[in-house]
């Protein structure tokens, strides 16, 4: 399992169609920061493949004033639990 | 990259030629045999024909592509150019103790070999 | 490449991913310097070109206006280090109308869908 990490709004940049290329059927993807807006119940329908193996970095929606605005469907970690992510990854690829 | 700093000069015939702080020319453009004898010299080396092979093989490999060779890379030049015989590390081991890769760079006027120990 | 040959993709210890073309900005050159120096060091170095990253492979490049380096010297080289798997998306490539003619080296098309397995069957990936 790779954990893919992206840094980049969906809605500004089209990285994030080559993060969901690249990945595989058990792949995870964690969003932050300005890519943590895909969280949105309007902008995760991006991310509509992967849901279920979506995460988002709760300090960045903190600081965007984003927590509690997320769709239901993104499961949130805090930075331990990217740390558990990481730990829980063959290797991790950063998409920025 | 070609290093800019002028450290030294070595003297060739009635010309100075600086050196960076390594002993690489600072300006590549200022080589010739002559240069590379005056380097050799300094540094104790005898140059023979095997050795100027390997120098032009150098010199070719950076009209090429722009870049000195690290070890793996000089070797296979080396045999792609003078035969099987001569592309290998012992050969060049022999002819420039120390590092091949560096040694050779600076007798031929390249840059400092950028992916190299 | 086909999905029937999927399995011909090789291990390898180091997938060096290129995003960014020749020019725009260091990223191609410090991928480049990456896989060569991986491969220095007797590493198995394969490439992966998505996206811009396709750009760095076509033909008759030339040194940028205020005399930049080209990256095309550095493409030719990757065979003096043993760098043999280039390994290109083939969507990039028809995105933008470039056909395998047109590329300055010799590369291995692979389809979308099995770019996650190219990912899969390396050690180490570098993103670039």
């Amino acid at each position: 399992m790779i954990l893919h990490i992206l840094n980049r709004s969906p809605s500004a940049s089209r990285i994030f169609q080559q993060a969901l290329d690249a990945m595989g059927p058990d792949d995870r993807l964690l969003l932050i920061e300005d890519a943590v807006q895909g969280a949105l119940p309007q902008l995760v329908r991006y991310f509509e493949p992967v849901i279920g193996r979506l995460f988002a970095l709760r300090e960045d929606l903190v600081s965007r004033g984003l927590e509690g605005r997320c769709d239901d469907r993104v499961l949130v970690v805090d930075v331990d639990g990217f740390v558990t992510l990481t730990e829980e990854a063959d290797k991790t690829v950063s998409w920025f | 990259m070609a290093a800019t700093e002028i450290y030294r000069y070595l003297r060739v015939g009635d010309r100075d030629i600086p050196l960076d702080p390594e002993g690489y020319l600072v300006h590549l453009e200022d080589w010739s045999p002559e240069v590379a004898q005056a380097l050799a010299t300094e540094e104790g080396r005898e140059l023979t024909q095997d050795h100027w092979d390997v120098i032009r093989v150098l010199r070719d490999f950076y009209t090429r592509f722009e870049a000195a060779p690290s070890m793996r890379p000089l070797v296979k030049a080396v045999g792609q150019a003078l035969g099987p015989e001569k592309g290998k590390s012992l050969h060049l081991m022999k002819l420039f103790p120390d590092s091949p890769a560096k040694v050779g760079a600076r007798l031929a006027g390249l840059p400092k070999p950028a992916n190299c120990l | 490449m086909t999905r029937q040959d999927m399995s011909a993709i090789p291990n390898g210890d180091l997938l060096v991913i290129l995003r960014h073309g020749p020019h725009g900005s260091s990223w191609l050159r410090e991928g480049l310097d990456a896989a060569l120096v991986a491969a220095a060091f007797g590493q198995r170095v394969s490439l992966l070109f998505l996206g811009d990253g396709v750009m760095a492979l076509l033909g008759g490049q030339q040194v940028g206006p205020l005399g930049q380096k080209g990256t095309q010297p550095m493409l030719e080289m990757l065979g003096m280090y043993d760098i043999e798997t280039l390994l290109v998306d083939r969507g990039a490539l028809v995105e933008r109308g470039i056909g395998v003619s047109d590329l300055s080296v010799t590369v291995s098309l692979v389809e979308s869908e099995d770019i996650a397995n190219v990912l899969a069957h390396h050690r180490q990936i570098l993103n670039f």
